[in-house]
């Protein structure tokens, strides 16, 4: 009973030190679950970054970072208690790592790499138990396991809505160091959309859905914290800082929290699945990612034809433009006149011909397309069957 | 509306009581009682009585009270963000999404040192244009090529947007309705100097949505920004508060909520859902893409009702505003006056009478000292509009009235014939090394 009391009172204390108010139990909650990431430093990775514990014993979901390729990670509780922290699996595609935590003397003793195979499947976890959130529901966890929910909500986490709070709980500039609370950015959950964006010159490798947020969150280090709603339920991770194509501005976003919760079950089929302990371990998504590629590119039929043949006229940028249209074609049969401007495919809007060329090279072998074109003043919907040659 | 206007009051009427309730200091069983009662006046508070008495019991006064407040206050943003949400539904069927096919991107030319330097681009001098009343469109920001958001005006088709979605003069744009009818789009007219355009679609009977009367803009009040430039059918949301009105030169009022190209063009609403303007990049100096390297920096603009009206009659009878020019150079590092070095023939300011050495004392009556505070009174001022000037030649003052002109209607600076006032150190006005800076 007394402990009880003691955690209540230390609770209260902290939420008192932290902030009072609306959003003390989603910042309180929190911060008792992300770790502080300390690694590699190269180039424009700082070497410092953010985590979120995701099981009692000690695993931890961040961003796929060069900061994970150091030799030993550092990983710092919110309790000040540093361990290192050895990779478990990478995906290239989702841009996220699954780390464990480990006694830092332990790493030390054994000189582990951080892709050490050793760790999941030596038995009992060797450390924790932790403060975590359920990654497949964000139900922030006891280190006993069992759900902490708030008094005033049922038994299931509510559902995030555009226009709820949410609070984003991160390291950004290594402001915090040891048991002090991470940084926390508060704002709305703005809108749900795919991500089209680069990093520097080079395009990003998500292409999924995120979460837009108007909390600043594109702040070095702020990359893997965690994204709660008012009660304290994860509903995403910080994303890597990056350029909205569509905006060409630097914008705030979470991976959402069903992404996470893919990966982590990815994770675990592969693990489950895989025949050798050595690959049981370590789940390189990056392998898997190229084998999809090159059975992409395999089906892929690069004389796909629709029947169209664009403008050729102009200079650097030519406009979509339809010259002719093949007699009988899918194209023909869609409606698609002589004269009649691209706008886009599938969605994705054409600037020129030479997108429109890029994107049918996208098109899976049996999609249909649906084409929006303009003719004089009017604006069409065309859909086509493609054929192959 | 009533409904949710209602509903935005009672929000607030809860939290009024519910403050005056915590702080009462009285002995737990008058306090219960009070809970009794006050439990059937919602189940808002009901709650938080119900949280206060079980999370409580045994503990002293003080934190009891200080729970509880801190449970009203947990309530209060939980109501609030329905509240942003509603706003979001309520406004959506206004939102028309804007694409735009072709056209190049603004040339890069800076036309003010004193701008803060964008994301990303090399500060390296950049060699002034020839003319020196070049329209620049400024910054080096690279307009994207995604989506942009504006609302309609009138339901007979008329959409109003923010200029900054047409810098690159597309050669097509059509417009999408929440009803999923995309249509081209005629731009009517622009706006450059107050970052507004106006487009036409042929569609009738559109809903239109309701503004809030100028007079209840007001510092402090929730603000809540809609765009479509993320992509997808869902506005995004952004939400802050109004910080600060009567901004560029009383054309915008300020607001924290982050306000960037996914959201320009759109409308900034109130918790009732009624628009108190609308989202346009803005910076105290000239240039259409000027404000921009501002976005999602909690310092945004938005035009209110009584300017977009006085506007947006004449962008709809197709009427376009352009920057206006008084065409002359100036030292723009004199601090201390404004002297007249060179002037454009024909232009404003020759028309006008003035003459290379005369000072601008007053620009509306305003004092006006150096370049900055003359910039800071004329860059909202667009070409056709007459203003007041008052000029200062060997120490006589004499006000002219003259109607601020295009760029691309100044004449060349022709070559100084009279020598200047002895007074005033001469500076050339073609050296490249200092180059004259040219006034608005």
């Amino acid at each position: 009973m007394k402990v009880v009391t003691q955690a209540v009172s230390c609770l209260l204390a902290l939420s008192a030190t932290l902030c009072a108010g609306g959003f003390d139990r989603a910042i309180v909650t929190a911060n008792a679950r992300v770790v502080k990431l300390y690694g590699l430093a190269a180039g424009a990775q700082l070497g410092y970054g953010t985590g979120i514990v995701v099981s009692p014993d000690g695993r931890v979901l961040t961003v796929l970072s060069l900061l994970i390729d150091a030799r030993r990670v550092r990983a710092v509780t919110s309790e000040g208690t540093r361990f290192a922290a050895q990779v478990l699996a990478r995906d290239a595609e989702r841009q996220l790592a699954l780390l464990q935590l480990v006694p830092w003397e332990d790493a030390e003793r054994g000189g582990v790499d951080s892709d050490s195979s050793s760790v999941a499947d030596s038995g009992a976890p060797r450390v924790g138990p932790f403060p975590s959130f359920d990654p497949i529901l964000g139900t922030p966890l006891k280190p006993s396991g069992d759900p902490e929910f708030p008094r005033n909500i049922a038994k299931e986490p509510p559902r995030l809505q555009p226009g709820d709070w949410i609070v984003a709980a991160g390291n950004a500039f290594k402001v915090a160091e040891g048991s002090e609370p991470v940084s926390f950015v508060r704002g709305v959950f703005s809108t749900r959309t795919r991500l089209d964006a680069r990093r520097r010159v080079r395009d990003f490798p998500y292409r999924g859905e995120v979460l837009v947020v108007d909390a600043v969150t594109s702040n070095p280090g702020a990359p893997g914290g965690a994204v709660v709603n008012l009660h304290g339920f994860l509903v995403g991770m910080v994303g890597r800082d990056v350029v909205s194509n569509l905006t060409n501005t630097h914008f705030n976003y979470a991976i959402p929290g069903d992404v996470l919760a893919a990966f982590l079950r990815d994770t675990e089929t592969k693990k489950n699945a895989a025949p050798t302990p050595t690959d049981s371990s370590v789940v390189n998504s990056l392998d898997r990612r190229s084998a999809a590629e090159a059975s992409a590119e395999e089906t892929m039929n690069p004389s796909r034809d629709v029947g169209i043949r664009l403008a050729r006229a102009g200079y650097q940028k030519v406009l979509p433009f339809v010259e002719r249209v093949k007699l009988g074609s899918p194209a023909a049969q869609a409606g698609l006149q002589k004269d009649d401007l691209i706008l886009s495919l599938n969605g994705k809007n054409i600037g020129d011909v030479a997108d429109f060329h890029e994107q049918m090279k996208m098109l899976g072998p049996d999609e249909p397309v649906d084409l929006v074109v303009r003719r004089d003043r009017r604006i069409l919907s065309l859909r086509m069957e493609p054929t192959r040659n | 509306m009533e409904t949710q206007g209602a509903r935005a009051i009672a929000v607030q009427g809860r939290i009024v009581w519910c403050n005056l309730f915590s702080e009462t200091r009285v002995c737990c069983w008058y306090r219960l009682c009070l809970l009794t009662m006050a439990s059937v006046l919602g189940p808002l508070v009901d709650r938080a009585c119900a949280l206060s008495i079980d999370r409580n019991a045994g503990e002293n006064a003080q934190s009891e009270s200080e729970s509880t407040r801190e449970e009203q206050d947990f309530q209060h943003f939980v109501a609030i963000q329905g509240l942003f949400r509603e706003v979001a539904d309520r406004v959506k069927p206004f939102l028309v999404r804007i694409e735009t096919v072709g056209g190049a991107q603004p040339v890069e030319i800076r036309d003010d040192p004193r701008g803060p330097s964008p994301e990303g681009e090399i500060p390296s001098p950049v060699p002034r244009p020839q003319n020196p009343f070049r329209d620049s469109p400024g910054g080096g920001f690279q307009i994207a090529d995604g989506p942009t958001t504006g609302m309609i005006y009138s339901s007979d088709g008329y959409i109003l947007t923010s200029s900054f979605n047409f810098v690159r003069e597309p050669a097509l744009v059509s417009v999408t309705l929440t009803d999923g009818r995309r249509l081209a789009a005629d731009v009517v007219a622009r706006d450059q100097v107050r970052k507004l355009a106006m487009l036409k679609i042929d569609a009738e009977n559109l809903p239109v949505p309701e503004w809030a009367p100028v007079d209840e803009v007001r510092v402090g009040k929730w603000a809540v920004a809609l765009g479509l430039g993320f992509g997808g059918t869902e506005p995004s949301i952004s939400v802050g508060v109004v910080s600060a009105l009567n901004r560029m030169t009383g054309n915008a009022f300020q607001s924290d909520v982050k306000i960037s190209p996914a959201n320009y063009g759109g409308p900034v609403c109130d918790l009732t859902g009624r628009v108190m303007g609308i989202a346009v990049p803005m910076a105290q100096r000239p240039g259409e893409l000027a404000g921009i390297e501002m976005y999602d920096s909690g310092v945004g603009f938005a035009l209110p009702r009584e300017r977009v009206d006085q506007i947006a009659s004449a962008l709809r009878a197709g009427r376009s505003f352009y920057r206006g020019w008084l065409g002359m150079t100036v030292d723009p590092q004199n601090q201390d006056a404004i002297v007249i070095l060179n002037v454009a023939d024909p232009s404003p300011l020759r028309t006008a009478g003035a003459k290379p050495g005369d000072k601008i004392v007053q620009v509306e009556g305003k004092d006006v000292r150096h370049f900055g505070e003359l910039v800071q009174a004329t860059y909202m001022i667009p070409a056709g509009d007459e203003i007041y000037v008052t000029l200062e030649r060997k120490g006589i003052q004499f006000g002219v009235k003259l109607t601020l002109a295009r760029n691309i209607d100044l004449g060349p600076l022709p070559e100084i014939e009279e020598p200047l006032d002895p007074s005033v150190p001469a500076i050339p006005p073609t050296d490249e090394s200092v180059p004259p800076e040219e006034e608005p």
